[in-house]
C-alpha cells in the first residue's frame, strides 16, 4: 500500500507541486521558529548561576565634576558600605547583570584563545552576587601584591582551556598586559538573563575600582523598600553634588531582558502561526476540492474491495506521503544550519527542532487531512460510480 | 449463487420518491453467463448495484452462496466485493495517474498479498486479455477497447467467482465489443459466473440467459 501510494504522489508530482512547496516552506519556518524557541528554553533550563533578589544597581556618572572623584568615589562606596540596610556592596565594570553592556577579550592558554565576556570586579562581588564556586577561591586583597593578576573562571571557559586538568594555579596570557592566574572557578554565570546561553565567562580582579566611577552592586536586607532608595540618593547627592544617580533593581532589568527576549519570539511565532493556518486551510480546500474530483476513483476502491476505513487512510496517508517528501527537501536545508555553523547553535537544538518541525507537519496535515478523508469514506460507491 | 427474492428499490430524495426496482425474484447459478437488457433508467445498473453489494435493496433479500447479505458490516461487504465479486464499468473507471499493471493490482491491494504475488498475478490477469505488452503505460496511451481489456484484467485479478459487467461494450465500436465478449465468455467457459447489461441483442443471444426488464420489473 505504501507503495502504490508513493507512486499515486509520484505520478501526479506537477499536479502536488504547490502543495510540496506549501508544506516545504511551512517546514522550514516551522524549524526556524522552533530552534529558536528551543534554543531560549535550553539555556532557560540552566542555572543562571548568581541571585539577583534584593540586587540593586546604582550607576553614577559625575557629568563635568572632575575634582577628587577617585576620593568622592571612595567615600560614596563606604558610606553605602555601612549601611545598616546593606548586607554587601561590590563594584564592578559596566557591563553588571542585565544591562544592555558588553565587554569581552581575547585571552589565550597553550595557543587554545577564546574571547570570553570579562568583567572586572572588587573582592565582593562574589558575596554581593551570591556566586556558586565549584572550585578554588575568589580573589582577594592579598593576591594585589602578586605579579599575576588573579581570575575565577566559569566551567565553560576552564573546560574550554584545559579539558579534564586541574584549572587551579594555570596563567592566561593577555596580549602584552600582566598575566592572568586562575584562583577559582564559578558554575555558571548567565549576565543576561536566564535565557542566555551558558557562554565563557572570566572575572578579573581590579584593584583601583576608586579610579574611575563605577556602578555600586547592593544586596540589602529583606524587606528594604523605596524609602531607603530615597535616602540613599539624597546622602549620594549631598556627597558628590551634580552627580547623575540611577538606581536600578535587579529583579525588574530581568524582567525588561526577558522581554528582550520573548518578544521577537512571540513575534515570530505570531507570524508563523498565520502563516501555518493560511496553509492549513489552504490544504484543507484542495483535498475537499480533490475528493469531490476523485469521487469515481473512490467509488471503484470501494467496489474493488476498499472499506470506508480504506479511503480514509489513504486520504491520509497520500498527505502523509507527500508531507514526507517535502520534509525531505526541507530537511536538506536544515542540516546545513549545524553543518555549516549558519549561526552559533549546538546541533542538538537544530535536531529538535527538525524533530519537532517534522511532528507539528504531521499533526497539522492529519488534522486538515481527518474530515476530508470522513467525507471520502463517506461517498456512496454505487452513485459516484455512474457519476461522469 | 447469487438469489434475489422480491426485491424492491425505493430512491428517496427530499422531493420525489423514484421506484427504481419492484418485486425482483432472480437466481442465478454457478457458471450461468446471464444478460440483462432494457430500456434507459429501467433500473438495471440498480439491479447491478444490488447483486454487487454496492447498493442494499429497500425491501427484499439479496443472497449470496445461500447467506442472506442484509445485515453485513462495511467490513464483511467489503470483503466480499473484493474476494467474490469483480466489476467492469461501461466507462472503464481507470486511474489515470497509474499504469495499466498498477492499475491491474488495486483489487490486490485490499487484501493480504506481498507485491511480488500482486506483479505476477497482475501480469497473469493481463496475458490474459492479451495486453502484456501495454503493462507499463498509461490509460491515456490506450485506446477504448484496450482500455476495457485492462478494466476486465483488473476484474479477475483476484479470481472473483462473479463478474458484474455494465454495459462493457457501450462504449465500444461492434468489433471492440465483440472481441470484449469473447474475452468474458472465454472467462465464463474457465468457470466464472457472469452478469451482464447491454442494450445490444446480438450480445444478449451469446450469453445462456437473458433477464428483461420494464420500469423496474421483471418482464422475461
Ligand atoms: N442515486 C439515485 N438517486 C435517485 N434516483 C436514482 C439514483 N440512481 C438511479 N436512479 C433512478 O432509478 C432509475 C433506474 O436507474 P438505473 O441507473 O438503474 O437505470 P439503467 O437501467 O441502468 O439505465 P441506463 O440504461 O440509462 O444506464 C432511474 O429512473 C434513475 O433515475
Ligand atoms: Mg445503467
Amino acid at each position: 500500500m505504501i507503495r502504490h501510494l508513493f507512486k499515486l504522489i509520484w505520478n501526479k508530482k506537477g499536479a502536488h507541486s504547490l502543495l510540496i512547496i506549501e508544506i516545504w516552506a511551512s517546514f522550514m519556518v516551522l524549524f526556524g521558529v522552533l530552534s529558536l524557541i528551543i534554543y531560549n528554553f535550553t539555556n532557560y533550563l540552566q542555572p543562571i548561576g548568581f541571585s539577583y533578589d534584593r540586587v540593586w544597581v546604582v550607576d553614577l556618572s559625575n557629568n563635568q565634576d572632575t575634582v577628587g572623584v577617585a576620593a568622592k568615589n571612595q567615600r560614596i562606596f563606604d558610606m553605602i558600605s555601612a549601611y545598616t540596610e546593606v548586607e554587601s556592596a561590590s563594584r564592578m565594570s559596566n557591563n553588571t547583570p542585565f544591562s544592555a553592556n558588553q565587554m569581552n577579550n581575547n585571552v589565550t592558554y597553550n595557543k587554545i584563545s577564546a574571547v570570553p565576556d570579562m568583567y572586572e570586579t572588587d573582592d565582593n562581588l562574589y558575596e554581593t552576587l551570591d556566586l556558586k564556586l565549584l572550585a578554588g577561591r575568589w580573589y582577594r586583597k592579598e593576591d594585589q601584591v602578586s605579579k599575576f593578576r588573579p581570575v575565577v573562571l566559569n566551567k565553560v571557559l576552564a573546560e574550554k582551556f584545559f579539558q579534564d586538568e586541574n584549572p587551579l594555579g594555570k596563567i592566561l596570557s593577555k596580549e602584552d598586559k600582566k598575566p592572568f592566574k586562575v584562583v577559582g572557578i564559578v558554575d555558571t554565570f548567565k549576565a543576561k538573563g536566564e535565557f542566555m546561553s551558558n557562554a565563557p565567562a572570566i572575572f578579573v580582579q581590579n584593584e583601583s575600582m576608586s579610579d574611575w566611577v563605577q556602578p555600586i552592586l547592593i544586596r540589602t536586607r529583606p524587606g528594604t523598600d523605596a524609602t531607603f532608595e530615597a535616602r540613599l540618593v539624597k546622602d549620594i547627592a549631598a556627597l558628590a553634588p551634580g552627580w547623575g544617580i540611577e538606581v536600578s533593581y535587579m529583579t525588574e532589568s530581568r524582567q525588561n531582558r526577558h522581554k528582550l527576549t520573548l518578544i521577537p519570539v512571540i513575534i515570530f511565532l505570531i507570524i508563523s502561526g498565520f502563516l501555518l493556518t493560511n496553509v492549513a486551510l489552504g490544504l484543507f480546500g484542495i483535498l475537499n476540492l480533490n475528493i469531490s474530483r476523485r469521487r469515481s476513483e473512490i467509488g471503484l476502491r470501494r467496489a474493488m474491495g476498499a472499506t470506508g476505513w480504506n479511503v480514509t487512510l489513504q486520504i491520509l496517508g497520500e498527505m502523509w506521503t507527500l508531507s514526507l517528501f517535502s520534509i525531505l527537501i526541507g530537511l536538506l536545508f536544515a542540516v546545513q544550519f549545524p553543518l555549516l555553523h549558519v549561526f552559533d547553535l549546538a546541533a542538538g537544538v537544530y535536531l529538535w527542532a527538525m524533530v519537532a518541525a517534522l511532528l507539528t507537519i504531521f499533526v497539522i496535515v492529519t488534522l486538515c487531512a481527518w474530515y476530508p478523508g470522513q467525507q471520502a469514506a463517506r461517498i456512496h460507491p454505487a452513485t459516484a460510480l455512474h457519476e461522469e | 449463487m447469487i438469489h434475489l427474492k422480491n426485491v424492491e428499490k425505493v430512491y428517496r430524495t427530499s422531493s420525489i420518491e423514484t421506484l427504481a426496482l419492484s418485486n425482483i425474484n432472480l437466481h442465478i447459478q454457478k457458471k450461468e453467463f446471464v444478460s440483462i437488457m432494457g430500456p434507459s433508467g429501467c433500473g438495471k445498473s440498480t439491479l447491478l448495484n444490488i447483486m454487487g453489494l454496492l447498493d442494499a435493496p429497500s425491501q427484499g433479500t439479496m443472497e449470496l452462496d445461500g447467506n442472506p447479505v442484509n445485515n453485513f458490516q462495511d467490513k464483511a461487504l467489503a470483503r466480499l466485493r473484493n474476494e467474490k465479486l469483480g466489476f467492469i464499468f461501461q466507462s472503464f473507471h481507470l486511474i489515470n495517474d497509474l499504469s495499466v499493471l498498477d492499475n491491474v493490482e488495486i483489487p490486490l491491494l485490499y487484501r493480504r498479498s506481498s507485491a511480488r504475488e500482486r506483479r505476477l498475478l497482475a501480469q497473469q490477469a493481463l496475458e490474459k486479455v492479451g495486453l502484456s505488452n501495454r503493462m507499463s503505460h498509461f490509460p491515456r496511451q490506450l485506446s477504448g477497447g484496450q482500455k476495457q481489456r485492462v478494466a476486465i484484467a483488473r476484474a479477475i485479478v483476484g479470481r472473483p467467482e462473479i463478474i458484474l459487467a455494465d454495459e462493457p461494450t457501450g462504449n465500444l465500436d461492434s468489433a471492440m465489443g465483440n472481441e470484449i465478449l469473447s474475452i468474458l465468455q472465454q472467462l465464463n467457459s474457465e468457470g466464472a459466473t457472469i452478469v451482464m447489461v447491454t442494450h445490444d441483442e446480438a450480445m444478449a443471444k451469446r450469453t445462456h440467459r437473458l433477464v428483461r426488464l420494464f420500469d423496474g420489473s421483471q418482464v422475461l
